[in-house]
């Protein structure tokens, strides 16, 4: 069995250089360019050999973590097909057993296995030069790398189950804003550091984070047994291989004893968001606001406003010579505030096609939920690029917590409020078609927007104080800014969904006299 | 007034139906959807028959898929031997169809219609062989169910085969003599019928028997059908609930679908709806007319849920709306007149949207949604947004989605305003149909001669007030309903003051 899947691979790896001319060429061109980016690496990661140890680790940690990750993000953000899909071994009759052992071993002859094997050998080399026992180093670059097979399998296995049939550009577009929430901070992260010779304290820590998480704990192995504290790491290194391999078994045998539903695949057919969210009132209402908050003008200017003015509320500040590190910090919760208050008239803007909410009795929790889909979507990308380059610009990032907990608090709060707002107290808007700016004769609102406003600021103004004692050297009442501030928030959210969904059920009428008024 | 009598509620069908019968080769022109009319005229089909031997292209066409199905399993070479016995066979088979129809619809046999056929069974007997007799019975038993789950699995969209054979019988006579061209073709109906729940439901006909020659005609028109039977039998979800609405409906008939005490609507100063009172039974067609303003669609919005009365309560179905909105509503499928809908979504998006909104499965919907496109003529057009449509498109496409989730009330406001004679003659057969199989649909219009000829009750609304309701029948007395319409809106007033319009200026 083992032998035969084995053969298998190696066809497919050799035949990836068969085919028309072009082709060929482009793939012989590109193992070219791999391996000389491989050996590019390993010639740095051996001139590391006489770097002092902190460095040495800081790299081998935050690389080996960056690697591990992108094993698994990528199957899930759409690469090829994997062609030892266990499914399609379905029908040789195999035993689960035997096929999750023997498609796992044809899996390390891939070119991206392959290529880490030999860093691997560096790595070893580079542990070695640093007086780590060679055992010790085998031991952490095998745990690394089967980390990542394993991992790799298993996203891809779960993408070719659960998302093959929902691909769409939109649930692409979805992983990706989820990939930026990520990678974005993290550059940030590291582009504000200040090296100047040694390693700067925020990434010693950070690494000291990562050497303890499932993705960095196995390439930490030899220089945390250098300092004497490899239990730990070692533990989480062989757990997470543990728990992979069991994750990778449970799998093939889930997708070796159930059939695919063909019809699936024809149900999301030309639905675009609506094949996304799932098929519950509240997920067609959030696939349907998604629509129009990316298509319709009237939405799209507001988004657009709100990142805009948040920036440019700096300026006054700096012109009046507040000091930069300080005015910085204004955009990011500027931005929570107004987003969060965004949807504080939805319902106007559905004009008269809010009779379908009415008429089909849908529930009011439902529908306040569905409606804040878009502006969180919209919003929680923005905060995760804003935030940190707002502390970045800061300076210090211990004011991290606090500011995330501010913003969160600002955010989740505003939304509360907003859905308690548009259906209590809706004002006329543009309506559907008309120009963004186009207001209407009759505006009013100013109340509904004020007391948003007001209440969104005073609920949090416990983060607010906590971040305030952070900015003024207190490094724990960050946390206290974190907890409590998004504690605050999702308080405010719970109650302002539930009571403004109570509210929908009980005043359908009189939403429907308002929006036909207008 | 009373209409909930439902016999009394029944004649104005046959009329309908005989004038109809007359129109029919224009609505059939979609081909689809049209067939349909033959099943919920069938029980006039004797009364049809004159009409019928009088316009032999056009409906002699329309009933030869019917008859097609009937002759085909029972041999064409056999029956192809006898002799062309016109005469018998159609009574036979009215006889048949008769029985069949009394079998499925016990509540409201039409008188009319039901004396004749009566005649018809008895004169088979006469003529017919005795052996026939039984046989004839056997086959309507085993048709039962079979016509039952097809008619289910029909209702949402297709071209009923199940009751078709009633409305046919008579129709039949004149092609007999001519298609005996078509012959050859004879045998391969029925290969292909088979597969097709058909058979059973055929077999009744298939006693008329010495008429070997439906068989012939038969085939001429087959293939078109044969589709049809294709696509009903990959619709399977909209098969479950049907038959329960079926039982259900005929359980509670006593429980008006719509009732109305003594409701009020103001809107600042103006009085829009004024104390009506209304009760509106089920399995009805029933209008609402009136003049401009006179509080039609605050009265049907207050029905559909989306205004809330200022006094009085509205039961739907014996629910109380005011007290149990969710469960109301969940019985009414709303078509609101001048609202707009979420236009920025393609078709089939707002029709997933209805659905889901109503709470049905994903799969349920877009399998119901296929249905409907494909009955409302929409198909080709659910990949655009809503926006690009035509006024009338969009009022398709809101009509299906008010169907979506099989209501048992149909609320619609001006369902006709704006839609070409094709799809509304096509619409107007689905809620018939729908009413046909229990449904109640109320809708305004100001189309008098549609109310006439379509609805079997009517409330005339004039400055918020029910001034006349009843049957149609009962409104319009001597009069046509436009005429008593007008007089009831307070007649033609003499139009002065314009005199300078007929000295032209230029």
């Amino acid at each position: 069995m083992a032998a035969h899947v084995l053969r298998l691979r190696f066809a497919l790896l050799v035949g990836a250089l068969r085919g028309d001319a072009r082709q060929v060429t482009r793939s012989v061109a590109a193992v070219a360019a791999l391996l000389l980016g491989l050996a590019v690496v390993v010639w740095a990661l051996l001139r590391l050999r006489d770097a002092p140890d902190e460095v040495a680790q800081t790299v081998t940690i935050v690389g080996g973590a960056g690697i591990t990750v992108g094993f698994f993000v990528t199957p899930l953000l759409g690469g090829p097909e994997d062609p030892l899909d266990p499914r399609r071994f379905a029908v040789f009759g195999v035993s689960p057993a035997a096929l999750a052992g023997s498609v796992l071993l044809a899996s390390v002859v891939s070119v991206p296995v392959l290529s880490l094997i030999v860093l691997g050998v560096a790595l070893v080399a580079l542990s070695g030069a640093h007086g780590s026992a060679p055992a010790v180093g085998v031991v952490s670059v095998v745990l690394g790398i089967l980390t990542c097979v394993l991992g790799g399998k298993v996203a891809a296995a779960l993408a070719a189950r659960v998302l093959r049939h929902r691909r769409s550009r939109e649930l692409t577009g979805l992983l990706l804003v989820g990939l930026l929430v990520v990678v974005v901070p993290v550059v940030v992260f590291l582009a504000s550091l200040q090296w100047r010779g040694r390693v700067p304290s925020q990434l010693t820590a950070a690494v000291d984070i990562l050497a303890v998480t499932p993705v960095g704990a196995a390439w930490a192995l030899p220089w945390r047994a250098l300092e004497g504290t490899a239990l730990v790491p070692s533990l989480v290194a062989v757990g997470t291989v543990l728990v992979l391999a069991a994750t990778w078994w449970v799998l093939v045998r889930w997708l070796l004893t159930t059939t695919e539903r063909p019809l699936s695949s024809r149900a999301q057919r030309g639905l675009g968001w609506f094949a996304v969210t799932p098929g519950t009132p509240s997920g067609a209402i959030a696939a349907r606001s998604l629509i129009y908050w990316l298509r319709d003008p009237r939405y799209i200017v507001n988004f657009l406003v709100v990142p805009i003015s948040a920036i440019l509320t700096m300026v006054p500040l700096v012109v009046v010579g507040v000091p930069l590190s300080l005015a910085a910090l204004l955009p990011a919760p500027f931005i929570a505030l107004f987003f969060g208050w965004l949807a504080h008239n939805d319902l106007a803007y559905d004009s008269t096609a809010l009779w379908m909410h009415v008429a089909s009795a849908v529930r009011g929790a439902a529908d306040r939920l569905g409606r804040l889909v878009p502006v969180t979507l919209i919003a929680v990308p923005l905060l995760a690029i804003a935030i940190p380059v707002t502390v970045g610009m800061h300076g210090r990032w211990a004011l991290l917590p606090a500011m995330v907990g501010v913003c969160g608090s600002l955010f989740l709060s505003g939304l509360g409020f907003s859905s308690l707002s548009s259906v209590l107290a809706p004002y006329p808007a543009s309506r559907p078609g008309d120009g963004p700016f186009q207001q209407p004769q009759r505006t009013g609102g100013a109340l509904a927007q004020a007391v948003v406003l007001v209440g969104t600021l005073l609920v949090s103004a416990p983060a607010l104080w906590w971040a305030w004692l952070t900015l003024a050297g207190d490094d724990e009442a960050a946390w206290m800014a974190l907890w409590g501030g998004l504690a605050i928030g999702v308080a405010v959210l719970t109650a302002g969904i539930l009571l403004g969904g109570w509210f929908f059920e009980r005043r359908g009428g009189r939403l429907m006299e308002f929006v036909e008024s207008v | 007034m009373d209409i909930t009598d439902s016999s009394s509620a029944a004649p104005p069908l046959p009329g309908i139906s005989a004038a109809e019968a007359a129109e029919n080769p224009s609505s059939a022109l979609p081909a689809p959807a049209t067939p349909r009319a033959p099943r919920k005229t069938a029980p006039r089909s004797a009364s049809a028959r004159t009409s019928g031997s009088s316009k032999p292209s056009g409906s002699a066409k329309k009933s030869a898929p019917r008859t097609a199905k009937a002759p085909a399993p029972a041999g064409a070479e056999d029956a192809a031997a006898q002799p062309v016995t016109a005469p018998p066979k159609p009574r036979v088979s009215a006889a048949a169809v008769a029985a069949a129809y009394r079998d499925e619809a016990p509540a409201a046999p039409p008188a009319v219609p039901d004396t004749e056929v009566e005649q018809a069974a008895d004169a088979p007997a006469a003529e017919a062989p005795a052996a026939e007799a039984p046989a004839e019975d056997a086959p309507v038993a085993k048709a039962r169910p079979a016509a039952k789950k097809k008619s289910a699995a029909r209702k949402s969209a297709k071209p009923p085969k199940p009751e078709p054979e009633a409305a046919e019988p008579e129709v039949v006579e004149p092609e007999v003599v001519e298609p005996a061209v078509v012959e050859p073709e004879a045998v391969e109906p029925a290969i292909v019928e088979p597969e097709s729940v058909e058979p059973a439901i055929v077999e009744p006909v298939i006693v008329e028997p010495e008429a070997g020659e439906p068989v012939t005609t038969a085939d001429a028109v087959i293939p078109s059908e044969t589709p049809d039977d294709a696509d009903a039998q990959t619709d399977p979800d909209s098969s479950a609930p049907a038959p329960t609405v079926l039982s259900e409906v005929a359980a509670d008939t006593d429980v008006p679908a719509v009732r109305l005490r003594g409701v009020a609507k103001s809107f600042g100063e103006t009085r829009a709806v004024d104390a009506i009172d209304l009760s509106i039974p089920a399995g009805t067609f029933y209008g609402v007319v009136g003049p401009n303003g006179a509080g039609k669609t605050t009265t049907l919005s207050m029905i559909a849920g989306l205004l809330r009365p200022d006094r009085g309560t509205i039961e739907i179905a014996g629910i109380d709306l005011a007290a149990e909105p969710a469960r109301a509503k969940r019985m009414m499928g709303i078509l609101p007149d001048r609202l707009r809908t979420f236009d920025r979504l393609t078709g089939r998006q707002l029709l997933h949207y209805y659905g889901v909104l109503r709470g049905l499965a994903p799969a349920v919907v877009e399998s119901r949604a296929a249905d409907l496109a494909r009955a409302f003529d929409l198909a080709g057009d659910l990949g655009r947004t809503v926006a690009d449509y035509s006024a009338g498109m969009t009022k398709k496409v809101m009509l299906a989605g008010a169907m979506i989730h099989s209501p048992r009330v149909l609320v619609l406001d001006e369902p006709f305003e704006a839609v070409d004679p094709v799809s509304s003659a096509i619409i107007l057969d689905i809620l018939k149909a729908y009413v046909a199989h229990g449904g109640t649909v109320i809708l305004s219009s100001h189309g008098m001669e549609l109310v006439e000829r379509v609805c079997s009750g009517v409330a005339v609304v004039v400055a918020g007030q029910v001034l006349a309701e009843g049957t149609v029948d009962e409104v319009r007395g001597e009069l046509t309903l436009e005429q008593r319409f007008i007089e009831l809106a307070g007649g033609l007033s003499d139009v002065e003051g314009l005199e300078w319009l007929h000295t032209f200026s230029g």
